[in-house]
């Protein structure tokens, strides 16, 4: 089995759906001569040809409407959104139009598109680049949000996303794009959507968090197993539905929740899992809830940048506070 | 000599002003070692070195703008292997082997992976078992309690694994914790706790930490830190003062029993201050029967036993039960029934010293009497001036729920009842 980072799992992903579902079509800004901005899209167009992977204008609102087309055609369109700070003029197309499509239809016609889009900061981008935009998306009925956070559910979701008959976005943790090599099996067996998986099992805190936030989880995670504190951590992996039931479940079993998102605070998808947890889960917290996030204020350039991303010391410390009680 | 050019940082652009040198003429530099700081239409970027070797010459200062393809760096290589651009190694930088002035192949090995800022890369292995879906272990012992269940309790001292919850699903409720806890006060139920978990021998000199070392309370000691926190929370102390004057007294009364009796019969004449009082809901129990919580001093700590009756009960009855009450909580074999569901309470500290006090009352009683040290006063008598035995008296009450009027007239009761002969 290959070692391979996410943007290659990813890559790897495209290629298999465009060779066996002659109905894939990917498109977005430089995904066909270039191969993507950060390579996602590498050497497709030149192995499927220009109708099956196309570049397009500088233009997401005709990004997501010309997917929006392609799919009520039958077509399954996978489009870029060279940055998710950059999908605000796709919005009314998403929001109103695709994400309604079946509804509007009363199930006549669905949406299979998905847009792709690189998610979070921690690579020293400009402004615009480095968006947490989730909760956006995850608001809107009729959508499905996915962000993995390793290359094996980078491919596996990316094809079940691909697969799926109504619309995902799929937000990709650009940090996490080659900062690590996993064993990915190039099947084409997807992973299971709207479940979150458990990378670390433990019995006297749950630890939630998604995309890149995992990496700085897991090593709070370690640093805190060395004073025998036990920590499950949980990737949410599908914000959108969240599958409270597995967070439930963690939760009843250490009686403390922590969540971890790099995005701002306010009306985060933390508040939501927080909510559901205090309507659903109240009798077993032994322990008020906490939440590490991003700041309520503009992601900071680049030299700041890891000031904002909440750090292993901050989770490592929230943690401590929800044992304290 | 090798000339390395600026290059394409990316998205096309033309031409980067540099923001700093890292490095000078003659310096050695290994691959990978940042080289300059250039700041782009887009960002500031690091430029390291493509090779290893002898920096010969630097194009340009901090504030020139070079052109994307123009000379940035000459070397002067080590070695043969320094003859070409070493291989990608995980540097994050945009710039780092993009061939100069020349768009990149997108598949090239050597990209950068971005076009803006820098992309953090390593070959590291991931290494993970992440389980899909709700596979979680069954909890172990699974307490199912409200916050401010789960706060009373840790207030109280109360383990929620050893409550058997009575609430929906096994839900534990105040009730619960409180039924736990012990019928009537917390103050109690710390006790009980404390004479199980300390069984201090008598007698054994406890061992003095070295003067000024912090000394965790433990036991009767903690005990008293709980209730009285919770008095000081809740209560809503006031104090009333005044003496009996014990003249009339003749040879042998036993103050002990004599206070018990007054109080009795306050108690009887005022019943509002023999009562139990929950401040949650607002509700006041007056209770029927008269037993009265004796404070004792001990070496551990304070003990309060409870002397049952006293209104009802014959002298010789109540002086028995004194001193095995006494007995027992000096030998700190006093059973936990001893201690609980009393409904008023006593403090004689004047045995040691002090006329007046402002005892602290305990929930969900309602109010306590402290009797302080005797002494010959001068009183203002007709006709003259006499010296007088008389009893300091403080009553505590709580005055949530008992008002002022009802206290004094039940302290005056206390007096009158006291300045009998017999």
């Amino acid at each position: 089995m290959a070692k391979v980072t996410m943007i290659e799992a990813i890559n790897r992903a495209h290629a298999w759906e465009l060779a066996h579902d002659p109905t894939v079509v990917v498109l977005g800004e430089d995904v066909g001569v270039n191969g993507g901005v950060f390579r996602a899209t590498a050497g497709l167009q030149e192995k499927f040809g220009k109708h099956r992977v196309q570049d397009t204008p500088l233009a997401e609102g005709m990004i997501a409407g010309m997917s929006i087309g392609m799919a009520s055609q039958g077509l399954r369109p996978v489009a870029e959104i060279q940055f998710m700070g950059f999908i605000y003029p796709a919005m009314d197309q998403i929001a109103n139009h695709m994400a309604r499509m079946r509804h509007r239809t009363r199930g006549r016609i669905t949406c299979p598109v998905v847009v792709r889009m690189p998610h979070g900061g921690g690579i020293h981008a400009p402004e615009h680049h480095s968006e947490s935009l989730e909760a956006m998306l995850a608001h809107h009925p009729g959508l499905r949000v996915v962000c993995p956070s390793s290359p094996a559910r980078a491919y596996g979701l990316l094809l079940a996303a691909i697969r799926d008959p109504d619309p995902v976005m799929f937000l990709e943790p650009v940090r996490l794009y080659r900062l690590v090599r996993q064993e990915v099996a190039d099947d084409g067996q997807a992973l299971p959507l709207d479940v979150c998986f458990r990378l670390r099992e433990g019995s006297d805190v749950t630890i939630v968090t998604w995309g890149a936030m995992t990496f700085e989880v897991m090593r709070a995670a370690e640093q805190l197993q060395k004073d025998g504190v036990s920590c499950e951590v949980i990737d949410l992996a599908t914000i959108s539905p969240i599958d409270h039931d597995t967070i439930l479940e963690s939760v009843a079993k250490t009686g403390r929740l922590v969540i971890v998102h790099e995005a701002p605070r306010n009306c985060g998808v933390g508040a939501e899992i927080a909510a559901t947890v205090a309507e659903h889960g109240l009798y077993d917290l032994q322990a008020p809830i906490k939440r590490v996030t991003g700041y309520d204020t503009i992601m900071p350039l680049f030299r700041l940048e890891y000031d904002y991303i909440p750090s292993v010391a901050r989770i490592v410390d929230a943690v401590r506070d929800t044992l304290a009680e | 000599m090798t000339t390395f050019n600026l290059p394409d940082l990316g998205e096309g652009l033309a031409e980067a002003e540099i923001v700093r040198w890292h490095v000078k003429v003659g310096d050695s530099v290994k691959v990978d070692q940042p080289m300059v700081a250039v700041e782009t239409a887009k960002a500031v970027v690091e430029v390291p070195s493509p090779y290893s070797g002898v920096i010969t010459k630097l194009h340009g200062k901090p504030g020139d703008v070079v052109a994307t393809g123009a000379p940035l760096v000459e070397f002067e290589l080590q070695g043969a292997a320094g003859t070409a651009p070493a291989p990608e190694r995980g540097a994050p930088a945009a710039a780092k082997s993009a061939p100069p002035a020349k768009k990149a192949d997108p598949r090239a090995p050597d990209d950068s992976g971005t076009v803006v800022g820098s992309m953090p890369t390593s070959d590291d292995e991931l290494v993970e078992t992440a389980v899909a879906g709700s596979d979680i272990a069954s909890p172990r012992e699974r307490v199912r309690a409200a916050p401010a269940v789960r706060a009373l309790a840790k207030r109280l001292g109360v383990d929620l694994t050893t409550v058997r919850g009575t609430g929906r699903g096994g839900l534990i409720t105040v009730d619960d914790v409180m039924t736990t806890s012990g019928p009537t006060s917390m103050h109690t139920a710390a006790t009980v706790t404390a004479l199980k978990s300390s069984p201090a021998p008598r007698g054994a000199p406890a061992e003095a930490p070295p003067s000024g070392e912090p000394e965790k309370l433990r036991g009767l000691r903690r005990a008293m830190h709980q209730s009285m926190s919770l008095a000081r929370d809740n209560v809503m102390n006031c104090t009333l003062f005044d003496d009996a004057d014990l003249h009339a007294w003749g040879k042998g009364e036993d103050f002990t029993i004599r206070l018990l009796r007054a109080i009795g019969a306050a108690a009887t004449a005022v019943p509002a201050l023999n009562a139990w009082y929950d401040g949650e809901n607002q509700s006041r129990r007056l209770m029927q029967r008269v037993d009265v919580a004796m404070a004792v001093d001990t070496p551990e700590g304070l003990l309060v036993p409870v002397v049952r009756d006293v209104a009802r009960r014959s002298a010789a009855e109540l002086r028995a039960d004194v001193d095995r009450l006494k007995r027992g909580a000096r030998d700190r074999t006093v059973a936990p029934e001893d201690l609980r569901d009393f409904t008023f309470m006593l403090s004689n500290f004047g045995m040691i010293a002090g006329r007046y006090a402002t005892p602290v009352v305990v929930p969900p009683a309602v109010a306590i009497l402290g009797a302080g040290k005797l002494s010959h006063d001068v009183v203002a008598v007709m006709g003259g001036i006499e010296a007088h035995l008389r009893m300091p008296l403080s009553l505590t009450f709580d005055h949530r729920c008992v008002t002022g009027g009802e206290a004094a007239r039940f302290l005056a009761a206390v007096i009158q009842d006291l300045e009998r002969a017999s």
